[in-house]
């Protein structure tokens, strides 16, 4: 049995998928953007406002003022065939690419009764992916491209009713009867005899015995029998499952807003993660390139905490980051790249303390970064320094580590509240008794240790640092402090809180 | 228990009897093996807020975190401390200590609100610690009355405890309040701090009573 995917109209569907919305409204695909262009194909709304193939665009502008004009777009095309293609593999490893809006599976592998379900599943994520294919199923390729077409409602005949965009051929000479001769595709030569014979449907044709017409028509009319009749079963030439996970458009019109980019990367990202499941790979990191106009570009990279092939978190993880960004100019072009890499099965350990939801987990801090800055997040890791405030922040471990052993001495006192920048004070005594002030901290002092003398990288004249430490207490607050001295300078550390 | 608390008790009673399935922490609390809090509340309740009021300076407020660092990461709880005066010192802290620790250092307290509301709704968490003992008065005065709603809004279906440190009573939402009154003297910065820490003893300003312990 073979299955085939069929989209009329593919390269104006390919197009229309790439802008939200638009394949609801009446559209016409030209063959370019000048005047003289002619419609090549136009959608079932174009069609119903009297928009014909062959008319000029003032012409079919004149019948449908709200129509859009498109022209072919060959990245746009790409990417539909790839989507079409992606799904193809989930019916099958053996599919054909055989011509653009049609994909061939061989099915014979599949149980029967989880057939016709599966080519429904794959019909609804085509459509849902923007591509509104008819799907047929017979014994040969031919009759189930000729179960595609038919269901097809651009090439629907009148006297055909297939409601279902699924049509399977059980009875192949009921169904192959009522079909026009033009779905065999004979030659004009052909069709204008046939026609002068009185032949309309291919049941008339079945009716002359097959020796004759092979006796007037020679091996093309032979050749054309063997097609009214739905052919035979033959070879598929397969398609090679993709390697590499990529996809990349450049636009006709430049994108200023972020919600006609999150459609387009929504697109890659629907079809590159079918392509990624269907290959049995997740994606570790995701490669998004933003070309702008005036030959700029934005690139970024987004490691994922734990690799995935779900959609959503994909799309949530380039979300985030886009929502916060703005770019110089408008963006002209747009590639997205994932680094695949092999499922991680494996059980958590019940006493492992990984996180619940990595991905939610990236995402919260990939929106705290957002807010606060990508350096001002993280776990704080201290210097092998002496330097007062060494202090740099790290990316947070995925599995928090088991405790260290308990330090053989404690930590003294209390922590310090560091003020960043130090407060200057000036420092004074009178009478014994000495005091500090600056604008928020004044007041005489009550008790002090120290002053401790600290210094370091005084091999580097560049980092050479040298300070006094005081630890007071003021009288007035009672709070504890500490005062240091650098230079001839006071200044307030912090507070021991 | 006053007539109001009664209503209020009574009315959870019924939301959580017709809404049995809605995520309940009520009357699970994060142990801090500080004496004084742990024996009058039960720890730092689970999908709750919790203010601590530093009443006074060097009133030990950094030790109270220091402990929940301590007792967080026995269990490698993850902790999140949006400090919204940029004040907290790592090398006051023990290093293995700081291993679960994420630290945001924010610019201002409109920054540190925001980080809060995001960070209190991660399932990842088990302690968001946010420090606005530093912020500027006029800052915590014009921070409106829904918002901390918001934040309790937020932490109320998650498992994590939401600890807000204030210089004064400033979290309508709060359900337990502890004020540290105490300043520290000079001879305790020469004493070991799990003695100190020992010797805290916040007051309870408020605790409210919770559907499950009203029932």
């Amino acid at each position: 049995m073979f299955a085939v995917l069929h989209l009329a109209d593919f390269p104006l569907h390919a197009v229309l998928r790439t802008e939200r919305g638009a394949a609801s409204k009446p559209a016409a695909l030209f063959s370019s953007t000048s005047k003289k262009s002619v419609v090549l194909a136009a959608n079932p709304a174009a069609r119903s406002h009297g928009v014909e193939l062959g008319m000029t665009a003032p012409q079919a502008m004149a019948r449908c003022p709200a129509l859009l004009i498109r022209s072919p777009h060959p990245d746009a095309e790409a990417e539909a065939r790839a989507a079409l293609l992606a799904i193809g593999f989930t019916l099958s490893p053996s599919i054909e690419d055989t011509a653009p809006g049609i994909c061939i599976a061989d099915v014979h592998g599949l149980d029967p009764a989880k057939l016709e379900p599966a080519l429904h599943r794959a019909t609804a994520e085509l459509h849902a992916l923007g591509l509104p294919v008819t799907t047929g199923l017979a014994r040969t390729p031919l009759l189930a491209l000729y179960a595609a077409r038919c269901s097809s409602l651009n090439t629907q005949p009148s006297t055909l009713k297939f409601r279902s965009p699924v049509h399977h051929v059980a009875d192949e000479k009921s169904f192959l009867s009522p079909l026009p001769l033009s779905a065999a595709d004979p030659s004009p030569e052909l069709a204008s005899i046939f026609h002068a014979w009185g032949l309309r449907t291919l049941g008339d044709l079945h009716a002359l015995p097959r020796d004759e017409i092979v006796r007037r028509f020679g091996a093309e009319g032979l050749a054309f029998w063997n097609r009214a009749n739905g052919g035979t079963p033959r070879p598929l030439h397969p398609v090679t499952p993709p390697q590499t996970f990529a996809a990349a458009m450049e636009l006709e019109t430049e994108i200023e807003t972020l919600e006609p980019l999150l459609f387009l990367l929504r697109r890659f990202l629907d079809r590159l993660t079918l392509e990624l499941r269907a290959s049995q790979h997740v994606a570790a990191e995701l490669h998004l390139t933003l070309k702008l106009e005036g030959d700029t570009q934005h690139a970024r990279s987004f490691r994922l905490p734990e690799p995935t092939a779900d959609v959503e978190i994909l799309f949530r993880t380039l979300h985030t980051h886009l929502e916060s960004l703005s770019t110089a100019a408008s963006i002209v072009a747009l590639e997205l790249r994932l680094t695949p890499a092999r499922p991680l099965v494996r059980q958590q350990g019940l006493f492992e303390t990984g996180l619940r939801d990595p991905h939610g987990f990236a995402e919260t801090l990939a929106r705290v970064s957002a807010l606060v800055g990508s350096d001002r997040v993280g776990t704080p890791q201290l210097e092998d320094t002496h330097r007062p405030d060494a202090v740099k922040l790290i990316a947070p471990l995925a599995v928090v580590p088991p405790p260290a052993a308990a330090p053989l001495h404690p930590p003294l006192g209390l922590a310090l509240r560091r003020f960043r920048p130090p407060i200057p004070v000036r420092f004074g005594t009178d009478d014994q008794r000495s005091y500090i002030w600056s604008d928020t901290v004044r007041g005489e002092i009550a008790a002090q240790n120290g002053p401790y003398s600290k210094s370091g990288d005084w091999w580097q004249s560049d980092r050479a640092w040298a300070r006094q430490e005081w630890d007071i207490a003021l009288a007035d607050d009672g709070g504890l402090y500490r005062l240091i001295q650098i230079g001839d300078a006071h200044f307030l550390e912090g507070e021991y809180d | 228990m006053s007539a109001a608390s009664e209503t209020l008790a009574k009315l959870r009673r019924q939301l959580a009897e017709r809404f049995p399935t809605a995520p309940r922490t009520v009357g699970r609390a994060l142990r801090t093996d500080i004496p004084a809090i742990d024996n009058t509340t039960g720890g730092l309740p689970l999908g709750a807020i919790t203010e601590i009021v530093c009443a006074a300076p060097s009133c030990g407020s950094h030790l109270l975190l220091a402990q929940l660092l301590t007792a967080t990461r026995a269990t490698r709880t993850r902790v999140a401390l949006i400090d919204s005066a940029d004040s907290f010192d790592p090398s006051s802290f023990d290093e293995d200590h700081l291993a679960h620790l994420i630290w945001v250092r924010c610019a201002s307290t409109t920054q540190a609100l925001g980080a809060a509301d995001l960070l209190a709704r991660d399932a990842n968490l088990g302690l968001v610690f946010l420090d606005l003992r530093r912020a500027p008065e006029a800052d915590l005065r014009r921070i409106p009355g829904p918002q901390w709603y918001r934040l309790q809004r937020a932490v109320e279906p998650t498992d994590l405890a939401l600890v807000i440190e204030t210089p004064r009573a400033s979290v309508p939402s709060a359900q337990v309040r502890l004020v540290l009154n105490t300043a520290h003297s000079l001879p305790a910065l020469a004493r070991e701090r799990p003695a100190l820490t020992l010797e805290l003893a916040p007051t309870l300003q408020r605790q409210r009573q919770s559907a499950a312990a009203a029932g």
